[in-house]
């Protein structure tokens, strides 16, 4: 009776949705939560995620109100920028190429439905506030950058959606900036529906900057159609708990996913990235690749999952998760699975968890170059592989700006 | 493949069905089926137990009452009724023999169809053998030469009876009874098992050996295994498990605990082959088994299974790696065909400093079954200086079956080296083109492929059980190719 007691508890700050969109959810929604607690450890999708924190914050709901210039969160400079702060949607008059439409998630006509994989997917469908839907037509290019600036200030909670369709033929890349100012503790979990059509290309950049007092939730599902191509790229600089659930569903033949990923931690973070790529459909490939370094007492999570159903013959899947421990009192906890049905398939998936080769290390420093030159080159040479998939430069420079900043280091690309 | 011809590769595809399924026609002396602190008593009482037995029984039933049967596994089966089993049954004559000669000519003939008749063992493997019918030890062998070197290998209510202080010292100190449901049950309805012994600085000069077998209808197994080294000693030890043919499910719940202490080495390998049901999914065996290992400083623990059979298997064999320098190694192929369906792996938990784990690990699916690895590497704090390394390959016989990896990886110190790899396939065309191309039939070259595949768990093997195993495994996949 008490966990529900937490439950109630916490959803009962959370006013009810106002998008139309979801009311055909709302059902399912409230039908899972009855039959749900809140998550402890002994649930296995939260194994490594004590959220005790997060139920026992308070969030007085008082926010920032007057930002004088969220504008500089901003990474892309020439990007077509949409802000959401504290669940407002703020859309600038800017000169929207042909074929696509940003408009604020209020205003779409129909979402499309979103598993409830856990309570805070749910309560997503019940209580979001706003949130930004994206539409390119079929057969355009956006050659401009979107940028989706999510911004979250004093100590506000609440629960974002956003909407991205990229139509037949289509192509366009996403940034998704996650940051905070003037915080004190934080509660944000966002929702994004990315739908690929047919052919079409889709990338996106998560970067990940929130303050350390924030609870950092976001969730994607993404369904792909044939001959596709995916690609997220999940950079995580900071924050203070947070979570990535990134669920695809390969619905077309010869699509093609790519997720990669990259956690940067140090105090007392808790990162944890869940992923699916489920294949429905014959003549798929997937790569993952994750690698992530931990300073101090941060603990990093990882968990992926390969999904092959039993139609889908052909599927090369790949998986991979390396993770460097530099401080006594980090940790990792690393679960990289196969669940297979399907004979005809190529599907791996390798974890490595070390510290750097103390030869290698030798080797710089016999060049007179010192430990910790030496320890940065050899770090950033681990995560090159990662930082290489990054397809927007100015993202690439903010990644290694952040990492100086938090971790004293004096790199450059 | 040594020993091992074409010939015989093709007689025994001929008797592909469940081979071991005979029952054998002894009266047996069995208690009434359900479970309540009565029969506890009862099953305490035929067997002559001291009170602390007793209580630890009555301790661990009431301990299982408040416990739940675990559903995280990626098996699904029909609970058994564990009301509707009887918790004790064995062979009627209870006196021990004093001779091979005056062992029940029936009984030898059962040994004999199971291919590890006495007679033979004792001449050409010198391997001791103690049997384990329906939940009591019948038959040890080579009893005096151990003796000899002060290695105690009898069976485990022998061992309550003359070595009460050392089974009280380390009954449970592995596997607790509060570890999980049927570890629970175990402690409180165990009826037999085994009990080795092998005293300081002693290396055993031959393999020990028991076998388990399910004989009578509605009856579990839960027997127990206890395996103590001393510093600096050396054992190997090999457990063979068969069942008849029954159409109902018949459960096994056994308990294996092994502690290597400093410098002490343990090998144990097992060949389960229970009757896995037909071909239909009826019947066989629930083989839920908890094994686990405790290493001592510099303590080494080997785990080799080639797991053919039981229609639902679940089962971790275990090292806990407390001392430091100490090794724990697991070698596995787990083979599932037609509605089989098996959910085990290893759990290696790293507390000394520069303990090293292997874990290998072999899956082949065929038919309509699933075959999942899950398996765990922990690297605790204290743990400087660890090394793992996993690999868990799978392979696929059919597009109707599935195979499954769940490994957790859970590392707290920064000096550990923790790899893991896992690969999923089916045989390669150009492999089977290859050995085809070259006169090779494709039966032929398809067993070729999968021994092949099985070799470094296989190789882990004595002898004789690798030609076993390898026999097994050509019966348990023939005709099973898509």
């Amino acid at each position: 009776m008490e966990k529900l007691n937490i439950l109630s508890q916490f959803t009962s700050r959370f006013p009810s949705t106002e998008i139309d969109g979801l009311s055909s959810m709302a059902n399912s929604a409230r039908v899972f939560l009855s039959g749900n607690d809140f998550p402890t450890t002994r649930v296995e999708r939260f194994k490594y995620t004590r959220l005790t924190k997060l139920s026992n914050a308070q969030f007085d709901g008082s926010a920032v109100t007057s930002i004088s210039d969220f504008r500089k969160h901003q990474i892309c400079p020439d990007a077509l920028a949409i802000f959401v702060v504290n669940g407002h949607v703020y859309l600038p008059e800017i000169k929207v190429p042909n074929g696509l439409i940003i408009e604020d998630i209020s205003s779409a006509k129909s979402l499309p439905s979103s598993s409830m994989k856990d309570v805070f997917a749910a309560m997503n469908v019940l209580h979001a506030q706003s949130g930004v839907s994206v539409h390119v037509a079929k057969n355009t290019v956006i050659d401009s950058v979107i940028e989706i600036v999510h911004v979250c200030t004093g100590s506000y909670a609440g629960f974002t959606r956003n909407q991205i369709f990229i139509g037949e033929n289509a192509q366009a890349k996403v940034v998704m900036t996650y940051v905070s100012e003037q915080t004190k503790a934080c509660f944000s979990h966002v929702h994004t529906s990315i739908e690929v059509g047919k052919r079409a290309h889709f990338n996106m950049e998560k970067v990940q900057m929130e303050s350390s007092d924030l609870f950092s939730f976001s969730d994607e599902e993404v369904w792909q159609g044939a001959d596709s191509v995916f690609q997220i790229n999940t950079l995580t600089l900071d924050g203070n708990l947070v979570r990535n659930d990134l669920h695809i569903q390969v619905q077309g033949e010869h699509a093609e996913t790519h997720l990669n990923g990259m956690y940067m931690l140090n105090g007392q973070q808790h990162v944890a990235n869940y992923t699916t790529v489920d294949h429905q459909v014959a003549n798929c490939e997937s790569n993952e690749l994750y690698k992530g370094i931990m300073d101090d007492k941060s603990i990093a999570v990882f968990n992926g999952k390969v999904f092959v159903r039993q139609d889908a013959q052909k599927t090369n899947a790949f998986q991979s998760n390396a993770n460097v421990l530099i401080s006594d009192d980090a940790g990792v906890n690393s679960k990289p699975e196969l669940e297979i049905y399907a004979d005809d398939v190529k599907c791996s998936h390798g974890s490595t968890t070390g510290q750097l080769d103390d030869e290698a290390l030798f080797y710089l420093r016999a060049r007179g170059i010192s430990e910790r030159g030496a320890t940065q080159l050899l770090l950033t040479a681990f995560m090159s592989d990662v930082l290489d998939k990054i397809t927007v430069p100015s993202v690439k420079e903010k990644v290694f700006e952040v990492i100086n900043k938090r971790f004293n280091w004096e790199l450059t690309l | 493949m040594a020993g091992y011809t074409e010939n015989e590769l093709a007689k025994d595809l001929e008797n592909q069905e469940y081979k071991f399924g005979f029952v054998t026609d002894i009266e047996a002396d069995t208690v009434p089926i359900g479970l309540n602190e009565g029969i506890i008593r009862l099953i305490s009482t035929k067997k002559n137990e001291p009170d602390w037995l007793l209580e630890y029984r009555l301790k661990a039933f009431a301990i299982w009452k408040e416990m739940t049967e675990p559903e995280w596994a990626h098996v699904h089966y029909q609970k058994p009724d564990f009301q509707a089993i009887a918790y004790y049954s064995a062979p009627k004559q209870t006196k021990k023999y004093e001779s091979w000669d005056d062992v029940d000519p029936e009984m030898k003939e059962t040994m004999k169809k199971l291919g590890i008749s006495m007679e033979e063992q004792q001449r050409l493997t010198g391997v001791a053998v103690d049997f384990v019918m329906d939940s009591v030890s019948v038959a040890t062998s080579f009893k005096e030469k151990l003796g000899e070197l002060g290695v105690i290998f009898c069976s485990f209510s022998d061992a309550v009876q003359n070595h009460p202080d050392l089974v009280k010292k380390y009954m449970g100190s592995v596997v607790p009874m509060t570890d999980n449901f049927y570890a629970a049950l175990n402690a409180a309805v165990f009826t037999d098992g085994s009990f080795c012994y092998i005293p300081k600085g002693v290396r055993c000069p031959m393999e020990l050996s028991t076998y388990f077998r399910i004989n009578a209808g509605g009856t579990g197994q839960f027997e127990r295994t206890l395996v103590v080294a001393d510093e600096g000693s050396y054992v190997s030890y090999l457990e063979g498990c068969t069942a008849p043919q029954r159409d109902e499910n018949q459960l096994h719940a056994a308990v294996v605990e092994l502690i290597a202490m400093d410098h002490a080495e343990i090998k144990y390998s097992t060949v389960q082959n229970w009757y896995p049901g037909d071909k239909e999914g009826k019947g066989g065996i629930f083989n839920f088994v908890t094994k686990r290992g405790m290493c001592e400083s510099h303590a080494k623990i080997s785990w080799t299974q080639v797991e053919t059979g039981s229609a639902v298997t679940w089962k971790y064999p275990s090292c806990i790696l407390k001392g430091d320098y100490s090794i724990g190694e697991f070698y596995s192929v787990a083979v599932t065909n037609n509605y089989q369906q098996a959910d085990t792996g290893t759990k290696m938990i790293h507390l000394g400093k520069h303990t090293k784990s292997t874990i290998i690990s072999k899956g082949i699916s065929a038919g309509k079954s699933q075959n999942s690895y899950r398996g765990l590497v922990q690297i605790n704090k204290a743990a400087h200086h660890a090394r793992n390394f996993s690999q868990c390959d799978s392979l696929l016989m059919t597009d109707e079956c599935g195979a499954h990896t769940f490994p957790y990886i859970e590392c707290k110190n920064p000096t550990a080296k923790i790899e893991h790899e896992a690969t999923t396939s089916k045989i390669g065309e150009d492999q089977l083109f290859y050995c085809m191309q070259r006169g090779i039939s494709e039966e032929k070259a398809i067993s070729l492929i999968v021994n092949g595949y099985c070799k470094e768990v296989l190789n882990q093997l004595p002898m004789e059980f690798a030609v076993e195993a390898q026999k097994l495994l050509a019966i348990s996949l023939e005709g099973s190719v898509g």
